[in-house]
């Protein structure tokens, strides 16, 4: 939504992703051993042996390449950078590929993640020649997918760029020559998988979103998702779920901007619902995730809020999405309670997306924009948001304007309110919560109302509407009681005399309301820890070692069975052997 | 040849308001089974301009007719109905009064519509879209300049929303009703400051939502009551409604003063017991929830 700069989203994206599986560190090491492995094997082993007769996908430069990355990196740590920066993001472009050929081997997504957290690495380099390098790198002119090739040149503007060129000589280091060779006797270029084609097609579409050129992009995009649905691979749907997130950045940059119904944000739903209902039928949970999160957006975009609760309601968003994922739906799903003024279960949606928020600075609109949205509905349920909410660095200047209505509001001044909301006017609006802040006027009063009853045993209503600015007597009247109705202040009206007069406040211990905070607090427990029990992971094929295990035992027992029947053992073994199982 | 005669018809419907609803909606089936002629009944990218016009115009009158007829199903059903319409209409940016209509009017009072039923979470989607949609016309008759402005969905200011004459009264309504200003709305109700007839239609069932409102603030409110202040309290015209509305709420009257039934001391009994309930079943949970750990 507005506030939510779409340019840091990608970024909050890799931001995350490296929080979650492993950090970077680790796993440069392996990738570069891979590469090294294959390197010294001479091409005659490529990645998994399993798979390398039936795909051999790995460009032959780019093993070569993988040994130049080495270098670079051990030249690094000497201290002495002498590579050339072009020649080493085209590397880096292209170090990728192996980890999404090892993730169609081993069919493990985390490989293809892996890829896909390097692009906000490469995305600060990459300039369309590095790309269209990499590209003309990777396809030959004859390979089946030379057509995208082709278009992505297009699309970065470098449609002269030859397929097929070979690494330029600045790459020529030791290794090399022999693998070419060796590689060329075969056949220069092997076919290029599909995920190395939307891989390179993501890094296009970062490149124009970053050079702003986004008609291209969009019409990129577009030709980008046909080939997507066209192919049918559990190894793209990582891959997949960033290219629609790409489509609809685009969609929502062209001209008529998304409030106007007739913006292509409106054209793309189609599709997107297409990729949805796809993404469901293939339990391809990426995909899913992010599309609903998009068609969230997009409905939230154009205030087409009924169709974003139908959405909601008719769609289940998946429980092991991407954790950012996750908290963009939450936020979004908040957003739509909040207006209509279901504020407790916006309540709750933003403050789990407060939390899921990535804590890294690159993620800080997010965070910001969903601190915003959830500061306003607290205010809606009469809650008076906690002032450190307001000290967090980063976030002082922007939280700025709603820490003013927050005073306002919990002091009841209705005069300061309505000054505050027509000076920041523009401000709440492209944060999306003016309309939520209008409604605040009722908090307001209700608030200076219950600061009188606190203060005055006995008031005339005609201070009340003095003091709060109200419009009439009788206007201070039907609103006390509206309040003493709603529970906000324990009081009685004289109507003959004109007067509040509030009721002694009771103890605060003698109520329910220590045993619900209570009971709250203890539920947020043991909520997180259930949910931490659930995020556990358990490494894969574990329970085969533990039925592995437990055979074992059995025979030990057998045996032990087999002992105590010939008598050989007493008790004592036999209670230490029950503990060990 | 269908299109004359629907005009025709459209100017019919128009020049009389006031006719009575069967022969109205007579006249509308009518016109509806033209515009199926036309191939205008649902709006597309094909349907040319005056076409759309004459539907929308059909649809609005339908609208304003289940109004008057106080049938609230039909107007929900025409505003359905209308919305394509007016959603193409703001495609074409750079709409004059004329052709917009009476699309206020009828965003209006179906937003009336909405607070009286009491469907406010409806009501502010519907808000919210008002929002945006203004937002979005103004940043299109802007030009690319405001256009540019407006990146990232920024809105542009709406005024207009809450300063047009249709829009901006439920609106108000609602904010009155929220605080508690009974008083106002009471008065906003009046003859003269209604925008237009249909939207007295609504008057009536306000005004008994008010009354039940303030009623039920009031036995929280007041020990007692004279009964000649209810009067005005409740904006009845007499005391013997106000006797009459008091027993249908069955509150008692002895000596001119109202006395409201007491709703605490019955229910003080059964909340302590569903509070020891709630107590214990918390605790049992959290011993179980305590086993599942240890």
């Amino acid at each position: 939504m507005p506030g939510k700069t779409p340019d840091k989203e990608p970024v909050e994206n890799g931001g995350y992703r490296g929080g979650k599986d492993m950090t970077d560190k680790d796993l440069k090491p392996k990738g570069k051993k891979a590469s090294k492995k294959d390197g010294d094997d001479e091409m005659t082993v490529v990645v998994p042996p399993s798979k390398a007769s039936k795909q051999s996908s790995v460009p032959p430069p780019n093993d070569a390449e993988g040994d130049v990355v080495m270098d670079d990196a051990e030249k690094a740590a000497e201290g002495e950078v002498k590579a050339d920066p072009f020649a080493q993001s085209v590397s880096d472009i292209k170090s990728n590929f192996a980890l999404l050929d090892r993730a169609i081997a081993l069919f493990d997504a985390r490989f293809t993640l892996r890829a896909l957290r390097s692009i906000s690495s490469i995305r600060k380099r990459l300039t369309p020649d590095i790309l269209a390098q990499a590209i003309s790198e990777t396809y030959s002119s004859s390979s089946a997918s030379a057509n995208l090739a082709k278009q992505m040149l297009h699309a970065i503007g470098r449609p002269n760029v030859s397929l097929g060129r070979q690494s330029g000589p600045e790459m020529e280091i030791d290794s090399e020559p022999k693998a070419v060779s060796k590689n060329s006797a075969k056949k220069e270029f092997k076919e290029v998988i599909p995920e190395v084609d939307v891989f390179l097609g993501i890094l296009t579409q970062v490149a124009l979103h970053d050079s702003k050129q986004f008609q291209q992009g969009f019409e990129f995009s577009h030709s980008l998702v046909d080939r997507i649905r066209s192919v049918n691979r559990r190894t793209l749907d990582s891959l997949s779920a960033k290219v629609y997130f790409y489509y609809s950045l685009f969609a929502e940059q062209l001209a008529p901007l998304p409030p106007s119904s007739q913006s292509p944000v409106v054209s793309i739903r189609p599709t997107l619902l297409a990729a949805l209902r796809t993404a469901v039928l293939r339990k391809d949970v990426d995909t899913q995730a992010s599309v609903i999160v998009l068609l969230l957006r997009n409905y939230l975009l154009t205030s087409h809020i009924s169709q974003a609760d139908l959405l909601v309601s008719h769609t289940q968003f998946p429980e092991n999405a991407a954790n950012n994922q996750v908290a963009r739906f939450l936020y979004y799903l908040g957003r739509t309670r909040a207006i209509q003024l279901r504020y407790t279960e916006a309540h709750e949606h933003l403050t789990a997306a407060t939390r899921k928020a990535p804590s890294s600075p690159c993620a800080l609109g997010f965070s910001q924009t969903a601190t915003k949205l959830l500061l306003v509905v607290e205010l809606l349920m009469g809650d008076i948001p906690d002032r450190a909410t307001f000290r967090q660095p980063g976030n002082e200047t922007a939280l700025h304007p709603y820490f003013l209505l927050v005073q306002a509001v919990r002091v009841g001044n209705l005069e300061d309110f309505e000054t505050i909301i027509a000076e920041h006017a523009d401000t709440f609006r492209r944060d999306g919560t003016y309309t939520l802040i209008l409604r605040l006027r009722q908090n307001v009063i209700k608030t200076g109302i219950r600061m009188m009853s606190l203060s005055y045993s006995r008031i005339s209503l005609r201070d009340i509407c003095i003091r709060l600015h109200l419009g009439s007597e009788e206007s201070a009247e039907y609103i006390v009681a509206k309040a003493i109705r709603d529970g906000v202040i324990e009081a009685t009206l004289d109507r003959e005399r004109g007067f509040m007069k509030s009721k002694e406040v009771g103890d605060v211990y003698a109520t329910r309301e220590p045993g619900e905070a209570f009971h709250d607090r203890i539920r947020a427990c043991l909520a997180l820890r259930d949910e931490s029990v659930k995020a556990m992971r358990f490494p894969m094929n574990q329970h085969r070692l533990e039925l592995k295990n437990a055979q074992e035992a059995r025979e030990r027992e057998r045996e032990m069975a087999k002992e105590i029947q010939e008598g050989d053992l007493d008790e004592d073994d036999l209670g230490g052997e029950f503990e060990g199982m | 040849m269908a299109e004359r005669e629907l005009t025709d018809l459209l100017r019919h419907l128009k020049s009389n308001p006031s006719a009575d609803y069967a022969s109205t909606s007579a006249l509308l089936s009518r016109a509806k089974l033209l515009l199926l002629q036309l191939n205008a009944l649902t709006p597309s990218a094909s349907t040319p301009p005056h076409l759309l016009a004459l539907a929308r115009e059909t649809y609005e009158q339908g609208a304003l007719a289940s109004i008057r007829a106080k049938n609230p199903d039909a107007f929900t059903r025409y505003v359905a109905q209308l919305r394509p319409f007016y959603e193409q209409l703001q495609q074409t940016s750079n709409t004059s009064n004329e052709e917009v209509g009476e699309r206020n009017k009828i965003t209006g009072l179906y937003l009336l519509l909405l607070l009286t039923q009491g469907l406010y979470g409806e009501f502010h989607s519907e808000l919210e879209a008002l929002a945006t949609t203004a937002a979005g016309t103004t940043a299109g008759a802007g030009g690319a300049g405001a256009a540019a402005a407006a990146t990232l969905g920024g809105r542009r200011p709406s005024v207009d929303v809450e300063g047009d004459r249709y829009l901006g009264y439920p609106i108000r309504l609602e904010r009155w009703l929220m605080e508690g200003s009974y008083d106002r709305v009471w008065k906003a109700m009046k003859k003269g400051e209604v925008p237009c007839e249909e939207f007295g239609v609504f008057s009536e069932i306000l005004t008994s939502q008010i009354r039940s409102e303030i009623a039920s603030s009031s036995e929280r409110a007041y020990p007692s009551l004279p009964l000649s202040s209810t009067k005005s309290l409740l904006f009845l015209e007499s005391e013997g409604a106000v006797v009459e509305f008091a027993r249908s709420r069955g509150w008692t009257i002895r000596d001119g003063q109202i006395y409201f039934p007491s709703t605490q001391d019955t229910g003080e009994e059964e909340q302590e017991k569903e509070f020891s309930q709630m107590v214990i079943e918390n605790t049992l949970g959290y011993a179980r929830q305590l086993e599942t750990i240890v």
